[in-house]
C-alpha cells in the first residue's frame, strides 16, 4: 500500500498526516510529496515517511495543482492526504478533479478497513452526526484533514533511511500571480495557546469581543470564535475554531454565549478543561463542558475580569 | 462587458437534518434558503456587472423547488437563470456536481467570471469551486473577500491562515467567496416583477450530453452515519465562584 502526503506547507500539518498514515498503515510505503527546498525531510522520516519526493515550488497555485496531480499520477498511490488549510483544501479539490477521483474534506478520523480501503470519517450536518465515507473504485482515495486534528508523533521513523528524490514534471502555464501579501497580526497563536477564550454570536458586536480579548490578556491566552460570530463580522476569520477553522488543544477553554454546534465543538473538544457560559441550560455546549455556568455571558465575564484584576493587584 | 455566472446552492435553513434510507440528506422537512456564501458571490457578480456592463446568470443543480431560489436571485438583480434538475442528478458528490456544472458552463458557451460560495453550510466541503475551475482549466482564487476587474484582469484578496494574498489573473477566472464579504442587496419592485415572469432555463442530463451522474456516478459513498457523542463530558453546572475555585485548585489561573 502506498500513501502520499502532500506537504503543502512548512507547519506541523504535514507531519500530523504522515504520523497518522504510519499509525493506521504500519506496513505502508509512505511518501512525503514536498514543494519547498526548506521542507523538513528528516522530520518527515521521524514521523514515519519512507520516501520524500520533491517537485519544487510554483507561483501559481492552479498550475501547482496540475503539477501535484501529475506527480500523484506518476506515483500511483492508493491514497493521497492533504492538509485542509485554505491552500491545501484548494489544491485537494483541484487535484481530485484532475485525477477524477473521490475526495472527502475535513476528515476527523482515518482508518484502514479489512479490505484495505481508506475509511474517512467526518462530522456531518450540524446535528451530532458522523459520516463514514469510502471511495471504493477510483484511485487514489483522497482526503483532507484540518491542521491540529491529529498530533505530531516524531517517534515513528522507519528503520531504513529516507529515500530522497526529485521528480521532474511537464512545464505548466502560469496565469496567476501573487502581487501582495499582508501577514495577519497575531499576538498569540490560537492554535498553540494554553488558554482560549471563545465567543459566539451572542457576544453581539466587535465591542463585545473586546471583553474577551481583555480576559484572554489577563489569562495569557488567545481569543477564538464560532463561525456565526465570524460570519457576523465581529472578529476575523483567523480566530474561527471548528470544522472550517482552527482546531485547538488548550489546557483551558472558556466559551461565552456559545450554543455548541458540532462544527464548533469538533475544534475544541480536546481541551483539557472546558468551561461554558450560556443562559440556556439545554445548550449542547454543556455536554462538552466540565463546568457549566448558566448565566449571562457579559455579567459573568465582567465579574471574572474584575476578580482577576483584583487578584493581580493583591499579589 | 462581463459575462458572469454565479453558482448557487439551496441549503437547509437550520442545522436540523434528517437522513434518508440511502444515507443521503433528506432535505424536505426544513425551510430552504440560498447558501450564505453564495449570497456574497451573487452580490459580487451584480456589482461587477453594474461596473462593467454585461449580464449575470445564476445556475443551480437541485430538485425542482430550487426554482424559487433562482427566482429570488432574479428579484435581486440577476439577469438569467439556469436550473439543472432531474432525479438522475440526485445524490451527486462534489466531483460529479462539478462535472455537471462544467457540462452546463460549456453548453452555455463559457463565462468571463464564475463566482461560487467558498463552501455550503450543509456539506461544508468547499470543493466544488476549485474542482469546477480545474475541469474548465481556468484560474481559481479560493476563499476570497474583495475583487475588482481592471484592464481585463481580475485582482482578488484571498484570506488564508497566515494573512491576505492579493492575486492577479487574466480572465476567465473562478472565484470562491467568503460569507460575510458582500451583503446581498434587497429585491427591487422591478426585480420582483421580473422574477415572476422570467423564464428559467431547464436542463436535464441528456441536454448537456451527460451520460452518467448522480449518486451512481459518484466515487465517494457514505457508508455509515452515526450520531457522534463527540466529547461528552459530565458537566457540573455551578456558579462562577465555584468555577473560579475549581480552576484555582487546578492551578489554571495566573
Amino acid at each position: 500500500m502506498k500513501i502520499v502526503v502532500v506537504c503543502e506547507n512548512l507547519g506541523n500539518s504535514p507531519l500530523e498526516l504522515i504520523g497518522k498514515a504510519r499509525a493506521i498503515a504500519p506496513q505502508a510505503h509512505i511518501i512525503a510529496l514536498y514543494e519547498s527546498e526548506k521542507a523538513p525531510l528528516e522530520k518527515y522520516h521521524a514521523c514515519g515517511a519512507n520516501e520524500a519526493i520533491g517537485i519544487g515550488a510554483c507561483g501559481d497555485d492552479c498550475a501547482q495543482g496540475n503539477r501535484i496531480a501529475e506527480a500523484i499520477k506518476k506515483i500511483a498511490p492508493d491514497s493521497a492526504l492533504f492538509p485542509a488549510t485554505v491552500r491545501g483544501r484548494f489544491l485537494s479539490g483541484w487535484v481530485a478533479a484532475e485525477l477524477e477521483t473521490g475526495l472527502t474534506a475535513d476528515c476527523t478520523e482515518l482508518m484502514i478497513t479489512e479490505d484495505g480501503l481508506l475509511k474517512q470519517v467526518r462530522p456531518a450536518f450540524g446535528g451530532n452526526l458522523t459520516a463514514e465515507i469510502l471511495c471504493k473504485e477510483k484511485r487514489p482515495q483522497m482526503a483532507s484533514v484540518r491542521p491540529g486534528v491529529f498530533t505530531v508523533n516524531a517517534d515513528q521513523a522507519p528503520e531504513k533511511p529516507l529515500e530522497k528524490s526529485l521528480l521532474s514534471l511537464s512545464p505548466v502555464l502560469e496565469r496567476m500571480e501573487k502581487i501582495a501579501f499582508q501577514p495577519v497580526e497575531n499576538d498569540v497563536s490560537l492554535q498553540s495557546a494554553k488558554v482560549v477564550i471563545a465567543g459566539g454570536k451572542a457576544i453581539g458586536s466587535k465591542k463585545g469581543f473586546e471583553k474577551l480579548f481583555e480576559l484572554a490578556h489577563l489569562l495569557g491566552g488567545a481569543v477564538g470564535a464560532t463561525r456565526s460570530a465570524v460570519d457576523a463580522g465581529y472578529i476575523p476569520y483567523a480566530h474561527q475554531i471548528g470544522q472550517t477553522g482552527v482546531t485547538i488543544h488548550p489546557e483551558l477553554y472558556i466559551g461565552f454565549g456559545i450554543s455548541g454546534l458540532v462544527q464548533h465543538t469538533v475544534g475544541m473538544n480536546s481541551a483539557d478543561v472546558v468551561v461554558a457560559v450560556n443562559t440556556d441550560r439545554n445548550a449542547p455546549i454543556f455536554s462538552c463542558a466540565d463546568y457549566g455556568i448558566i448565566a449571562d455571558w457579559e455579567i459573568t465575564i465582567d465579574a471574572l475580569i474584575q476578580y482577576l484584576k483584583e487578584r493581580k493587584n493583591a499579589k | 462587458m462581463l459575462n458572469i455566472l454565479v453558482c448557487l446552492k439551496q441549503v437547509p435553513d437550520t442545522t436540523e437534518v434528517k437522513l434518508s434510507s440511502s444515507l443521503t440528506l433528506q432535505r424536505d422537512f426544513v425551510a430552504q434558503v440560498m447558501n450564505p456564501a453564495d449570497e456574497s458571490a451573487l452580490e459580487l457578480g451584480l456589482k461587477l456587472r453594474d461596473q462593467h456592463g454585461g449580464k449575470v446568470t445564476v445556475i443551480t443543480m437541485g430538485p425542482a423547488r430550487t426554482e424559487t431560489m433562482l427566482r429570488e436571485a432574479i428579484s435581486r438583480g440577476a439577469d438569467e437563470a439556469v436550473q439543472l434538475t432531474d432525479s438522475a442528478f440526485a445524490g451527486a458528490d462534489t466531483l460529479v456536481t462539478a462535472q455537471c456544472l462544467k457540462a452546463a458552463v460549456t453548453h452555455l458557451g463559457g463565462f468571463d467570471v464564475i463566482l461560487c460560495g467558498r463552501r455550503a453550510v450543509d456539506g461544508e466541503t468547499g470543493q466544488v469551486g476549485p474542482m469546477l475551475a480545474a475541469m474548465l482549466d481556468i484560474p481559481c482564487i479560493a476563499n476570497m473577500t474583495e475583487a475588482k476587474v481592471e484592464d481585463g484582469k481580475m485582482q482578488a484578496l484571498q484570506l488564508t491562515e497566515d494573512g491576505v494574498n492579493t492575486w492577479q489573473t487574466p480572465l476567465p477566472v473562478l472565484l470562491t467567496l467568503c460569507e460575510w464579504s458582500h451583503r446581498l442587496r434587497l429585491p427591487t419592485l422591478m426585480g420582483l416583477k421580473k422574477a415572476r415572469s422570467a423564464k428559467v432555463q431547464l436542463f436535464k442530463p441528456a441536454d448537456l450530453g451527460i451520460t452518467s451522474c448522480g449518486l451512481k456516478a459518484s466515487p465517494t459513498r457514505v457508508t455509515k452515519v452515526s450520531s457522534s457523542p463527540v466529547g461528552v463530558r459530565p458537566c457540573k453546572k455551578i456558579s462562577l465562584d465555584e468555577v473560579i475555585k475549581a480552576l484555582e485548585e487546578g492551578g489554571m489561573l495566573p
